[in-house]
């Protein structure tokens, strides 16, 4: 019966402040975006990130079956090739500049490939033969990338040293400023959304400043004068959050995952799936948002 | 029911308190009339005994209990306790009388079977049978006070506290809305009502408690509205907040005869 009550006052004041109740839903929903799309961007990062970006910060890959650089005039890269840059690399003169290395077959390159490139169309059409065996390096300094560059460019066996972080450095830190004016953008918003759920609240109790006094008086609890206001705002937060996790969702599936993937079938783009790792959070910090906004008013403007 | 031990409220520090050092007991079962002219601390003193104020010092107990020790997620349990009643009813106008009855039962978690049947009987009770599907713009006054009476009391309250319920009312609805009241005492549940209203409480007979300037200055059983008794010292000297010197006090014995004297003016 108390909670029969409760959903119906929640249904009148829901009614009854319906363009409030609106613009709360819209504010929460752009601030909300705007805290998902800064996790996406951070999700992208990750995914273009791959297997080794933290891990190494140059690679050498040998020759494989199409190679048409200077040393792989002898086709795929042989064992012996292979254990000569091996010792290359332990030997003293190149070691004092690296931490460690490891060797990833065509098999693991294959492997982590197909990790990072799940959410592709590439992954289909990419078969283990295609992909080069390489050597990953851990530096010690990864400014000396340019002398395992002459060290290594010209042996036998190698296609071509890459230092990753070069190439997509630049991007992330584009990516990450990106996250941090929309975090920027959303903070303001959620001030926003705050102030207005905190308002919309108050306008609420006070249209039904009648019936919050007699239930007052006939001595109704706080939590049945009370929880309806709440949840009124809660309510309100949660479907702007969902709307903001919808609209996360469309981004990664039509402009990722339709539009640009084929624009870029060479990078990794994050699936429709991932950013609803975003929801729950996007909905709890909502939810969070609404309660303590309408707590903090009701304390000040309904009195019990 | 209700004592009150040196009872002090202080509003604004500048002003006089609103109630003065106040020493009364009311008990279980007993009808009291509180009168006083506008402003004499009527309001407050019923305001205290539901805690929707806390007193500046004194202690007022409410059946047994010292409401300063009542924690606030308690007071609710308290006010279930009490019924109230105001002058300007405090009807919700776009619910009908019978869900305006039953929402000070929906409100604290009642069964709706256990509604339907007492609110029909606590309608009758107060004398709106029938009447339970009209909205309070389609009552008169009378009658929306009958409602607030049975929203009062529907939860049976061992007291209820009116504040000039019969401020609105014609002298005829008046005593109407005494009935009630009495019928209400005679059930069991002590009664206090506020009032500057003299012929009601001539014609009820029953405890009269004078407040003037937040200090009781009289309390008399099965009294008048002014005193038949002398009234002591100084107070003598007082008036009332509407300019009107203590007639009554000056000719002890009249209080019938100055109180209709009071009326014409
Ligand atoms: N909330 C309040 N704040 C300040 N002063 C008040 C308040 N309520 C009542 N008073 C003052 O306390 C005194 C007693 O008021 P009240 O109890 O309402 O008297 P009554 O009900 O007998 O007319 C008056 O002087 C009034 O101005
Ligand atoms: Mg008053």
């Amino acid at each position: 019966m108390r909670l029969a009550f409760i959903l119906s006052e929640i249904g009148s004041g829901l009614r009854r402040n319906l363009s409030m109740v609106v613009s709360v839903i819209l504010v929460t929903f752009v601030s909300l975006t705007f805290v998902g799309a800064a996790g996406m961007l951070q999700l992208q990062i990750n995914q273009m990130k791959g297997y080794w970006y933290d891990k190494v910060q140059v690679a050498i890959f040998l020759c494989g079956d199409g190679s048409t650089a200077a040393g792989c005039a002898t086709g795929t890269a042989t064992p012996e090739q292979q254990e000569n840059l091996r010792t290359l690399l332990e030997s003293p003169a190149v070691a004092q500049y690296i931490n460690d290395f490891q060797f990833e077959s065509k098999d693991e390159a294959y492997k982590h490939f197909k990790e990072q490139f799940s959410n592709s169309p590439i992954v289909d059409s990419v078969t283990p033969d295609q992909l080069p065996a390489s050597f990953r390096i851990n530096m010690k300094d990864p400014e000396k990338y340019q002398i395992i560059s002459e060290t290594f460019s010209s042996q036998p066996g190698v296609e071509t040293v890459i230092d990753q972080r070069q190439v997509l450095e630049r991007l992330f830190s584009v990516m990450n400023a990106a996250s941090l004016v929309a975090v920027i953008i959303a903070g303001v918003m959620i001030v926003c959304a705050i102030l207005l759920i905190a308002t919309t609240i108050r306008l609420s109790a006070f249209s039904r400043r009648r019936e919050t006094g007699i239930m007052r008086l006939v001595g109704a609890s706080k939590t049945v004068i009370q929880l309806p206001f709440i949840l009124e705002g809660v309510i309100a937060a949660v479907i702007g959050a969902a709307l903001a996790s919808g609209t996360l969702w469309a981004v990664a599936h039509f402009f990722l995952g339709e539009y640009m993937s084929k624009q870029y079938p060479d990078t990794a783009f994050i699936s429709p799936a991932q950013t609803l790792i975003l929801a729950p959070a996007l909905i709890g910090l909502g939810a969070t948002l609404a309660g303590i906004s309408s707590l903090l008013t009701l304390r000040r403007y309904l009195r019990v | 029911m209700i004592r009150f031990e040196n009872v002090t409220k202080v509003y604004d520090q500048k002003a006089r308190p609103a109630l003065d050092s106040v020493n009364l007991e009311i008990d279980r079962g007993e009808f009291a009339f509180l009168v006083g002219a506008s402003g004499s601390g009527k309001s407050t003193f019923l305001r205290l005994v539901l805690k929707e104020d806390r007193a500046t010092s004194g202690a007022v107990y409410v059946a047994g209990q010292n409401v300063a020790n009542i924690s606030s997620w308690r007071v609710p349990r308290l006010r279930r306790g009490i019924g109230v009643v105001f002058q300007d009813f405090r009807l919700l106008p776009q619910k009908n009388v019978f869900a305006n009855v039953a929402f000070a039962m929906q409100v604290i978690g009642k069964s709706r079977s256990i509604i339907r049947d007492t609110v029909p009987e606590v309608l009758k009770t107060v004398g709106l049978e029938g009447k339970e599907h009209r909205m309070p713009h389609e009552l008169s006054g009378g009658e929306q006070q009958r409602v607030a009476i049975a929203r009062a009391v529907v939860n049976r309250p061992g007291i209820l506290l009116a504040d000039e319920p019969t401020g609105n009312l014609d002298p005829t609805t008046s005593m109407g809305i005494m009935g009630v009241l009495d019928k209400i005492n005679q059930n069991g549940t002590t009664v206090v009502m506020a009032t500057h209203d003299d012929d009601i409480v001539n014609e009820m007979r029953k405890r009269v408690v004078e407040l003037r300037n937040g200090v009781v200055i009289r309390d008399e059983a099965r009294a008048l509205y002014t005193s038949m008794i002398p009234v002591v010292g100084q107070s003598r000297r007082f008036k009332d907040a509407s300019g009107r010197p203590d007639g009554s006090a000056a000719d002890p014995g009249d209080g019938s005869v100055s109180s209709q004297a009071g009326e014409a003016q």
